[in-house]
């Protein structure tokens, strides 16, 4: 880990800070990990709304299919995410499902943000859910029944009493996903286009950078996505401590 | 009546936890519904609260039907076995929670909880979370947080089975002392014919999904209608197709009418009460229990020969198979 991490270091500075700084303030750097950003935002809320509420349905409700359901949050684990890219291209391209009708309304999907968007909450789905499902299982449904009793609606028992419960679990499961969105490449790859200074995010740039021979330029990308990485690893090891307090 | 229960039955998937269910619970009484594991008595106390839908009947809780209302409308308090504490909540704000739920005043809700945090003697505790404490304070804690809403009835479910002994028996005191004061109308289920008879003053025993017999602890204990009630509350030898109590069979050192003969295989003694294990002519098993002074004064020994005389025998009409226990 640390061996290639130290060889991405030095290169970077290799030719000097400023050919690195260089790389950095570029616009369509700058543009790339706007866009980066954007998609996590998008894509870190979406997941943990659904991560939550699907670890519900499937330890807390009963019902037909839960099996498959169960089956189908882990799909993105097994999946290559340049499958579920190319299977976007096949539902949002022009001759897809969807590609026609879409692009009739004048909605892109295809080489813009939508699109990304969906490549990049598709592979970070699972995190969320299975972070929270086995804490959901452990502290059982006792105490929202003693909530219920005490006259709390689905509502405030959820808010009261199963969220604070499960919190921790929440917050682990949020950083797993959103580490998992700022690195986001294969299936994001497929469906945005590389539009420089469009639909460009970190990770493309990288590659595109690279292509150019312009090593320097992706070296520094790569540092900056590096250690983000690490604050992401710093986040985790501050909150483990607490959760093991409580 | 506080609560009215009739014709309630419950399946879970195959299993019929109960069956055809009927009973009535008298305002201000302290009920125990009791029974084995799997007679289907916690699931009565959980279809009263609504943590449970019956499959049939109903269940009416100060004259309305409160069969297909939510548990939290029903003006139940529940107290688990397992307490169901608010784990990242301090002990206050387990009490305070119902108040909070409801939107009271902070004032009133500060008050209220310091009444009952003095009530279950945990006043020194109140900002404590619930896993700095012990199991006996937790399962307080858990019935003033089921207090604090002012339930129309309060529901126990196995309150003490997760306690050990000593703190058991000192709790059994405590809620028949909170009981006096509070007089809010209580079920509690226990799977302790001790428990019941010490607490209560009404006890419905079940088996299978039924109720068998309600009535007061003595007057179980003393007519018992069936095989069941009959083994379940208090000890019993089973001769053939009569049962009688330990404290009913007469010793004698002597041969008399309708006295079987019987070998002493063993003296427990257990302090005021002394239990002579025996078997009779015909090999059948049984036990007598007799006073310290009485043993005395038979000069009782080990494979000694004594006559049995049996006081207050019973037949029962319907046979049941015994428990396996």
């Amino acid at each position: 880990m640390i061996g290639p991490l130290a060889v991405v270091f030095y290169r970077t500075f290799e030719n000097g800070f400023d050919a690195a700084w260089a790389a950095l303030s570029s616009p369509d750097t700058i543009h790339a990990f706007k866009l980066t950003l954007i998609i996590t935002a998008i894509a870190v809320p979406a997941n943990t709304v659904f991560g939550i509420a699907c670890g519900l349905a499937i330890v807390r409700r009963k019902f037909r299919g839960k099996g498959i359901v169960n089956a189908f949050v882990d799909l993105p684990l097994a999946l290559s995410p340049v499958v579920v890219g190319l299977s976007l291209y096949l539902l949002y391209g022009r001759d897809g499902w969807f590609g026609a009708w879409l692009s009739d309304h004048g909605i892109q999907v295809l080489f813009a943000l939508p699109s990304m968007v969906i490549a990049t909450i598709f592979v970070s789905l699972p995190f969320v859910a299975r972070e929270v499902i086995p804490t959901l299982r452990e502290i059982g449904d006792e105490q929202e029944q003693a909530a219920r009793t005490l006259g709390a609606s689905s509502w405030q028992t959820f808010r009261r009493i199963t969220l604070p419960a499960i919190r921790w679990a929440v917050i682990y499961g949020v950083i797993l996903t959103t580490a998992r969105c700022l690195g986001e490449f294969g299936a994001v790859a497929v469906v945005s286009g590389h539009i420089q200074g469009e639909t460009e995010t970190a990770t493309l740039r990288v590659e595109e950078r690279y292509q150019s021979l312009d090593l320097a330029g992706a070296y520094a990308i790569s540092i900056v996505l590096a250690v983000l990485a690490v604050l992401v690893l710093v986040a985790m090891t501050v909150i483990r401590p607490k959760e093991e307090a409580v | 009546m506080s609560i009215v229960v009739k014709g309630v039955s419950k399946r879970f998937n195959d299993f019929p936890a109960l069956e055809n269910v009927s009973l009535a619970v008298e305002t201000g009484s302290l009920t125990a519904l009791l029974g084995p594991s799997g007679s289907g008595k916690s699931t009565l106390l959980r279809v009263i609260a609504g943590l449970e839908q019956p499959d049939e009947g109903e269940v009416v809780i100060f004259g309305d039907d409160a069969t297909g209302v939510a548990p939290q409308k029903r003006g139940v308090g529940f107290v688990f076995q397992h307490y169901a504490a608010f784990k990242h909540m301090t002990v206050f704000d387990n009490i305070a929670f119902g108040l909070t739920i409801r939107k009271r005043p902070k004032d009133e809700i500060k008050n209220r909880v310091s009444e009952l945090l003095e009530l279950v003697q945990l006043k020194p505790f109140a900002q404590r979370y619930p896993a700095q404490l012990s199991g006996g304070q937790r399962q307080r804690m858990a019935l003033a947080r089921a207090l604090a809403v002012e339930p129309r009835v309060l529901l126990l479910d196995e309150p003490f089975g997760a306690l050990d002994a000593r703190v058991r028996s000192e709790l059994r005191e405590w809620l028949r002392r909170l009981h006096e004061e509070v007089h809010v109308t209580t079920v509690f289920v226990t799977h302790d014919q001790e428990e019941a008879m010490q607490v209560a003053d009404r006890i419905a025993v079940m088996n299978k999904g039924v109720i068998e017999q309600v009535g007061g602890p003595r007057d179980l204990y003393e007519n018992p209608e069936s095989e069941f009630v009959m083994s379940f509350i208090g000890p019993v030898n089973r001769v053939g197709d009569t049962w009688v109590r330990p404290h009913d069979l007469e010793l004698l050192s002597y041969p008399s009418d309708g006295a079987d003969e019987a070998m002493i295989e063993r003296i427990v003694h257990l302090g005021f009460e002394v239990r002579i294990e025996l078997t009779r002519a015909d090999g059948e098993k049984m036990w007598a229990q007799v006073t310290r002074d009485r043993c005395e004064e038979l000069e009782l020994e080990e494979n000694q020969i004594v006559y049995l005389r049996p006081q207050h025998e019973r037949v029962f009409s319907e046979t049941f198979e015994p428990l396996t226990q």
